[in-house]
């Protein structure tokens, strides 16, 4: 497979990538214009972004979504790092008894998850927050942890040779070096945030997307549907867009290719 | 470029053992790295440790930069024991090890950050390292965009910032090219001359010992004892001219080879 | 600030630590529900718990929501990899650069809430078995797709060239070059389905089903059977976990593995083994006939349970339960 690719092709691949997104926007405009598509069942794309621009109810709806899933991430962000970095850095011990005991926790569902929060906080941005925190913690203390345990050896030694204190070792050492595989668990973890987000606010909710997304469907409302969904969607891409390019810029020696 | 007489490392029966939870292949539970090394270092000296593989070159080199403790004998270092590792001795390792995520400068300021040394005059010592290895030009590069000759130079250069006196290189040349290799070697050359260090140099080539050293110390394997050091006496500078095809070099390089013979092992 | 090396922790002391936390965890939790330091009505003791599974395993309940639940995971899964894998290989290896044209839009489509894809299936596909298969399959294939397309592409050339040197047949390069280069990396892509699969499963029952473990959780939280909730949510919770565990251990014996070398912060070393380890024909066939036949029980599990339904709670309809709390509209 070459991975040379010229410039001119290179900008051809953009150029139709833009294309087919650009071509199924527009299919999705003019087919219930055109009556290819029911105009009830399948509103024109215009009409869901007027909703999402204009129709003040659902922006709230949205805003508070917004709100749960990067608090959620924020606040997975600020438990799970330093705890997967004490772990894999210093408690050894620990690390491995509570290993087991996170990858458990880390498997609850938000359904099931919420069902549980709910009878303790109510239905209320609370269980919402908590769930969404809950379940992004784990997978953002694995990637601390692993990144700090997969040091290179000989960088170690190489520092240690210089007397260095154990601070500064991880500071100045472990940290960055660990710095692709966490920024790669937070674009993870910040993936299943908005999963999670719906799933939360389908199941324990009176506002949010999730509760617009339940309500349209029962009651076939299929443009406040499509916008809830236009909204999630273009929300999680561009979170993953942007944590992709901020990995590229602080860790710009060493993007990992891979799968994404 | 003669040493001074006085030594300046003294390793005094030095004996390291390793052992094992499981059975070794040959049913021991112990295995015997390095068994009473006696050796001495002289201030400006550059010595070559040359052995076969697994014989203990490394863990020598490990113990003298203090990095692992001996299991019993004591390593002196101008008179003073060595328990741990500080800056007075710079170590060079064979896979480079520079920090992914430092430029070239950043990399070589390394030791000068860990020594406190203010980032004014951190500047002008890694501009002068840069320049004495050959890497002017190249302040701002990452490691990935280095060859590998110049990634060792690198390393090269972060081992001699924080100015130790004494140089400690483990193979530091065999992941690279042959003719980069060459290179390298005038280059650690011209250093020691304009620097003065104090040298250990470990090495598998016997060839690379006889260019670089004035003495050098064949070491036995399983377990590691010193089984002859043998002068090197060549005239220096040893670039000029080919001196690896002259007959005194030959007879340098064979006297190793047959030390060398048996694996290594004991009489 | 180096130690000597330490000793190799001996297996079972290394067993014993890490059981520790999880085990300490359950005894706190036995003990904050019997000491009252919460609410044991929210919070019913870990022994409770125990029992009421105990109870379900007897009466079968248990058996038949997992069975059911296997065997919607495995046909969804089948999907996922029947569409998935060949489709991977044809973008990774043939199809570059259609492959690269399309590749945001598959990103997009992969990043959409799965619980969008539930709600847009159930409105077109009805509440019936094949809106779970349709979404289950959804989720899980892309994974599948993209670990294997990343598998195909990173094939060393030089393994291709080698074998093409020697005048090797498409099937044969196929077959004896780029497959099994490329299976590690698909594996983990399996591996990452699987997860995903149990856990839209999960979602989808509860939102979308009569039957299943996902099903008698929500169940048993509507009808504030605490104790039951309780036991559905530990069988999903550890199943889910197993499923995780046997594939990493799967995965590590299936294909060659190092262990990180021992690091200079004081950490325990870790044993380094080397295991490559070939299921036979016979183990394979084995394994392929084990998890046919969890499809099929679950399957006639389903029709037999569905049928049950429809005959005692004529007129009712029996998937439409309350989708979630607060709404008025509570059945």
């Amino acid at each position: 497979m070459t991975r040379s690719v010229s410039k001119r092709s290179s900008w051809g691949i953009h150029a139709a990538q833009v294309g087919i997104v650009a071509l199924i926007a527009l299919g999705w405009e003019l087919f219930p214009h055109l009556g290819i598509l029911t105009a009830n069942t399948f509103p024109p794309l215009s009409r869901a972004i007027t909703t999402i621009l204009t129709d003040h109810l659902f922006a709230r709806h949205a805003l508070t979504s917004i709100g749960r899933a990067y608090g959620g991430l924020t606040a997975a962000i600020l438990v799970g790092l330093p705890l997967g970095l004490l772990l894999g850095g210093w408690f050894n011990r620990f690390q491995q008894a509570l290993e087991p005991l996170m990858e458990l926790f880390g498997q609850a569902n938000p359904v099931i998850l919420s069902h549980i929060v709910v009878l303790f906080f109510g239905i209320g941005t609370g269980t919402q927050l908590f769930v969404i925190s809950w379940l992004s913690i784990w997978p953002i203390s694995f990637s601390a942890i692993n990144g700090v345990r997969s040091v290179d050896p000989q960088i170690l030694k190489m520092a240690a040779s210089l007397g260095i204190g154990r601070w500064q070792l991880f500071t100045r050492v472990i940290l960055p070096s660990a710095a692709p595989a966490i920024i790669t668990g937070i674009r993870l973890s910040a993936g299943y945030a908005f999963i999670m987000l719906i799933a939360a606010e389908l199941m324990g909710a009176t506002t949010g997307l999730g509760y617009v997304m339940a309500t349209s469907a029962e009651t076939a409302d299929m443009n406040s549907l499509a916008a809830a969904a236009l909204v999630v969607t273009i929300l999680a891409l561009t979170t993953d867009l942007f944590l992709k390019q901020a990995g590229k810029r602080l860790v710009v020696w060493r993007y990992q290719g891979g799968v994404d | 470029m003669a040493p001074h007489q006085n030594p300046k490392i003294e390793i005094r029966n030095i004996s390291r053992t390793f052992s094992h939870t499981t059975v070794g292949s040959d049913g021991s539970r112990e295995f015997t790295a390095l068994e009473d090394i006696t050796l001495t270092v002289r201030t400006g000296e550059f010595l070559a440790i040359v052995g076969p593989s697994g014989c203990g070159k490394s863990t020598l080199l490990d113990i003298l930069a203090g990095l692992s403790p001996a299991t019993s004998g004591e390593v002196l270092i101008d008179g003073v024991p060595v328990t741990r590792p500080t800056l007075n001795r710079g170590i060079v390792l064979q896979g480079y090890s520079l920090l992914a995520w430092r430029t070239v400068r950043k990399n070589i300021e390394f030791g000068l950050e860990v020594k406190n040394i203010p980032k004014s005059e951190r500047r002008a010592i890694s501009d002068r390292y840069i320049a004495l290895v050959g890497l002017t030009g190249f302040e701002d590069h990452y490691p990935h965009e280095l060859s590998g000759g110049m990634q060792q130079r690198v390393a090269l250069a972060r081992a001699l910032a924080y100015d130790p006196e004494i140089l400690l290189l483990d193979e530091p040349f065999a992941a690279v090219d042959a003719l980069t290799r060459e290179n390298l070697q005038n280059e650690l050359l011209r250093i020691w001359n304009e620097t003065g260090k104090t040298i250990v140099f470990v090495t598998h080539s016997i060839e690379e010992a006889t260019y670089l050293a004035d003495r050098v110390a064949v070491l036995t394997t399983n377990p590691g004892t010193i089984r002859q050091v043998v002068d090197v006496q060549l005239p220096r500078p040893r670039s000029e001219g080919d001196i690896r095809s002259t007959p005194e070099f030959g007879r340098i390089r064979h006297s190793l080879w047959n030390l060398l013979q048996n694996g290594g092992a004991h009489a | 600030m180096a130690e000597p090396m330490p000793k190799q922790q001996s297996a079972i002391s290394s067993l014993l630590l890490r059981s520790s936390g999880i085990i300490f965890f359950l005894i706190f939790w036995e003990v904050s529900s019997r000491m009252h330091w919460i609410d044991p009505y929210f919070l019913p003791r870990f022994s409770a718990v125990i029992t009421e599974l105990w109870n379900l395993a007897e009466d079968g309940t248990l058996y038949s929501n997992m069975i059911i639940s296997s065997a919607r995971a495995i046909g969804g899964l089948a999907i996922a990899c029947v569409a998935g894998l060949p489709l991977g290989f044809a973008f990774g290896r043939w199809f570059p650069a259609t492959s690269a044209v399309l590749d945001p839009l598959l990103r997009i489509m992969s990043q959409v809430n799965p619980f969008l894809v539930l709600l847009i299936s159930t409105l077109i596909l009805g509440l019936g078995e094949t809106t779970k298969f349709a979404v289950i399959a959804w989720v899980s294939i892309w994974p599948l797709l993209f670990y294997t397309m990343t598998a195909v592409r990173t094939i060393d050339p030089l393994l291709i060239k080698t074998a093409r040197s020697m005048g090797i047949s498409e099937s044969g390069l196929l077959l004896k070059i780029l497959i099994p280069a490329a299976l590690p990396t698909i594996f983990t892509g399996l591996r990452i389905s699987a997860g995903i699969t149990f856990f839209i499963l999960v979602a989808v029952e509860m939102l979308n089903a009569s039957s299943g473990l996902g099903w008698y959780e929500h169940n048993a939280a509507m009808n504030f059977e605490i104790n039951g909730m309780y036991a559905g949510a530990s069988v999903i919770v550890l199943l889910g976990f197993l499923l995780n565990r046997f594939f990493i251990s799967l995965e590590r014996s299936l294909f060659t593995w190092r262990a990180p070398v021992e690091f200079l912060l004081g950490g325990a070393k870790t044993a380094t083994r080397l295991a490559l380890w070939r299921p036979g024909r016979v183990g394979i066939a084995a394994a392929t006939l084990a998890i046919m036949g969890l499809f099929v029980s679950g399957s006639f599990e389903i029709v037999r349970v569905n049928t049950e339904r429809a005959n005692s709670l004529a007129g009712i309809d029996a998937g439409k339960h309350a989708r979630h709390l607060g709404s008025e509209v509570d059945k």
